[in-house]
């Protein structure tokens, strides 16, 4: 019977839940069942490779920890990737690759615009969870993006995340201001509409709204603005590091006392590293424990071992690491809960696996149960630069967005 | 061996096809263009289209700067503007795919005309930094006019459809895109058999020489950018069909480099040169992962150190061809031909 199911379907991560039910519990070995493929368009040249690399090292590491641990119900694990170059026609090319060739459960897209243009096909497919490298507000419109998920707050979201604690530096009749830097691209423009209306509710004022080149340097005029406004705070997104550096240095020395804050990207030892002490102080939302944080848990020690084991020599994971880790991890519980519902693998399924998530444990590597909510998890904290110790210290408790 | 072409009237000797050998040879090429949908893998049929829709604009550019010597950083610009005739016809008329097309092009080649105005004055890198502008302006309208574009967002679109036909997958896509592309081939091909086409060699060879001969400058130099842009046009509807999303990052600056760039290794003022290029383009950064594909079984870190590499080989491909082969891949294509022309007697 166990064989002629085996032929039966494509989809044969049911096995595992039909086995379990007729009580037929006996152990079985990982390598007997088929396995459970993630595949993932990696940017491993290109403009993102910075952080490609690490998202492949998260997920590689993940995925043989794993089946370490016996896989996922006995079904082994495989990830195969292709890299993109960061190019969406080629990200579109490599998901067609491994599509063609694997027997797909879920996938790691690069980037929003791949995320979009294959959505039509992921929807037509029904047979893929999709996530990736993208925070983007419009992935999480369901209608759309049925199959897609962030993994972590949105890019509204973190905005949400950023003013709630500004919020609460504040008192009411003395709210703090703020000015919002972005760039002129899709994601530096993601959340600034939600973004100001968030402000207005919350009741601070958005006194100076800039929009930059991604990576410019000439900040000088903007500057002047800045020094006008006098915001309290500046947040600044869809920058990887310039022009965040131009300002605060330009900033401080006209003697502004102003905080200075980012989203995901912008928040990784790569300011530190590029500014030194000059980076003191800024602050960044991260959905993550940093690999080098106090914090601990289950899953974050077994992340810490797994880095180790993989490659001694490589010090700090920066949060690409942890990003690609944490999506396989999603993606784990996603096939789990499915298989252990008897479901087959479908996207519809996935997702409904993932919307039922509700204060789900991940061992440390967020720091308080999560609860998906619109196909996202809602939750980050503030973190610091103590620029002396080279790494980012929290300041704020735990955020969930309601 | 090819032997007794000889040409007896001028109208065998513009013959497009001028032996029975190349008809022959045509006729086999259109077989396995029509077979290679049925027997490729979804990869492969993906790459097809991709082929396809890149050897339309290449074709559009290689009119402007290969035949008529005007070179151009607008292509993308052209095809954004295409893509988005398409979608916002898609999406608020329901139009089939044929008109949404022909519009699609028709609005390219009047922003084209618009663009190429300034060839009149300037040409060379002045014009390229013109077309620059004016792809930066497009981009800006595509990012801002959000009533009509979607702004950021972009548009999503159905898929074309026709006769209550849709054309969802890339095997239905493939059926629209290489007959259009061999359509685009043919038009460009009879152009450069008219006067209108002789025009623009004329102007790319001594653009004076050609006024002196009566060849108004200002008018064929405006035609060729409307031909082009017509082509850039469907090149990105059919883009807008296939992926059904369209967003201003769609049409980065650098497409505009690579359609330039695939003109160039293909072979300017060559058809045949561009579809090599569009070619080779496309598809030998997919060929060079084959190489990591090889190694990571024996290298599980391969695809981490190949990567970089392959960018590399890549551009260092492109250079090399610029140095040992300045007239394009379509020049070496040639010279294989010729080989075979009087092969096995003499090689």
């Amino acid at each position: 019977m166990f064989n002629q199911l085996m032929q039966k379907g494509r989809r044969l991560a049911g096995i595992g839940s039909v086995v379990a039910a007729l009580g037929l519990a006996a152990p079985v070995m990982a390598q007997d069942k088929d396995p459970i493929v993630f595949g993932g368009s990696i940017p491993l040249s290109g403009v993102f490779a910075f952080a490609g690399i690490h998202l492949h090292a998260g997920l590689t590491d993940y995925t043989n920890w794993l089946n370490d641990q016996g896989g996922i119900n006995g079904h082994p694990v495989e990830y195969i990737m292709e890299d993109t170059a960061y190019e969406v026609d080629r990200s579109v090319a490599a998901f067609k690759k491994i599509s063609g060739n694997e027997n797909l459960a879920t996938y790691y897209g690069d980037s929003t615009g791949f995320m979009k243009a294959i959505a039509s096909e992921v929807n037509e497919m029904n047979s893929v969870l999709m996530s990736g490298a993208s925070f983007a507000t419009a992935l999480t419109n369901n209608e759309t993006y049925p199959y897609q998920f962030i993994p972590g707050p949105n890019y509204t979201q973190m905005f949400g995340i950023i003013l709630e604690y500004i919020a609460s530096q504040g008192e009411d009749g003395d709210m703090p201001t703020v000015a919002f830097v972005y760039s002129d691209t899709e994601f530096g423009k993601d959340p600034i509409e939600n973004g100001k209306a968030r402000a207005a509710e919350l009741g601070i004022e958005v006194v100076e709204e800039i929009v930059t080149k991604p990576g410019s340097v000439d900040v000088s005029a903007e500057v002047l603005k800045m020094r006008r406004a006098r915001p309290d705070y500046v947040v600044f997104h869809g920058y990887i590091l310039s022009p965040i550096n131009e300002f605060m240095v330009q900033m401080r020395q006209m003697g502004l006392d102003t905080q200075f804050m980012g989203t995901f990207w912008s928040s990784d030892k790569l300011i530190i590293d590029k500014m030194g002490e000059d980076a003191d102080g800024y602050m960044g939302v991260m959905p993550y424990n940093y690999y080098d944080s106090e914090e601990s848990g289950p899953m974050l020690d077994a992340l810490r071992a797994q880095a180790e084991k993989s490659d001694p020599e490589a010090g700090y994971r920066p949060t690409g690491y942890m990003q690609g880790w944490f999506n396989a991890m999603v993606w784990t519980e996603v096939v789990k809960r499915t298989l252990d519902a008897g479901k087959e693998l479908t996207g519809e399924n996935m997702a409904e696996a993932l919307a039922s998530i509700e204060d789900w444990d991940t061992g440390g590597i967020i720091g308080i149960p999560v609860t998906v909510k619109d196909m996202s998890f809602p939750v980050g904290r503030i973190w610091r630069v103590n620029a002396s110790e080279g790494r980012y210290e929290p300041v704020s408790d735990w955020i969930h967005l309601d | 061996m090819r032997i007794g072409d000889a040409k007896q009237t001028y109208l065998a000797d513009e013959a497009i096809w001028t032996s029975s050998t190349q008809k022959i040879w045509f006729a086999l090429l259109l077989a396995a263009l029509l077979a290679f949908p049925f027997m490729a893998s979804s990869y492969l049929l993906y790459l097809g289209c991709l082929v396809g829709i890149a050897v339309i604009s290449t074709t559009g550019l290689n009119i402007l700067t290969g035949y008529t010597g005007l070179i151009s950083l607008g292509q993308a610009g052209f095809m954004g503007v295409g893509a988005y005739t398409v979608a916002w016809l898609s999406l608020n008329t329901g139009l089939p795919f044929p008109v949404t097309l022909l519009l699609a092009g028709l609005v390219a080649a009047a922003v084209g005309v618009l663009v190429g105005l300034p060839s009149l004055r300037v040409k060379g890198l002045y014009l390229a930094i013109a077309t620059l502008a004016a792809s930066v302006f497009l981009h800006f309208i595509f990012a801002e006019w959000e009533p009509v574009t979607g702004g950021m967002e972009g548009l999503s679109l159905q898929p074309a459809h026709l006769f209550g036909l849709e054309f969802r997958s890339d095997f239905a896509m493939y059926f629209i895109i290489v007959p259009l592309a061999i359509l685009a081939l043919l038009a460009a091909k009879n152009l450069f058999r008219t006067r209108v086409g002789r025009a623009f060699i004329a102007i790319r060879d001594r653009d004076i020489s050609a006024e002196i001969l009566g060849i108004p400058l200002l008018k064929y130099k405006l035609m060729s950018f409307a031909l082009s842009s017509f082509y850039a046009g469907v090149a990105g509807g059919l883009f807008a069909y296939f992926y059904r999303v369209v967003t201003p990052e769609s049409f980065p600056l650098s497409m505009s480099i690579f359609y330039l760039a695939a003109v160039i290794v293909g072979g300017m003022g060559n058809l045949l040169g561009g579809i090599l290029g569009a070619a080779f383009m496309t598809l030998v950064p997919e060929a060079l992962k084959l190489l990591t594909a090889v190694m990571t079984p024996i290298w599980p870190n391969a695809p981490v150190f190949m990567s970089p590499m392959l960018e590399i080989i890549f551009g260092a491909l492109i250079v090399g061809f610029l140095i040992f082969e300045p007239h394009g891949l379509a020049e070496i294509w040639r010279r294989i031909r010729r080989f075979f022309h009087l092969w096995p007697f003499r090689s």
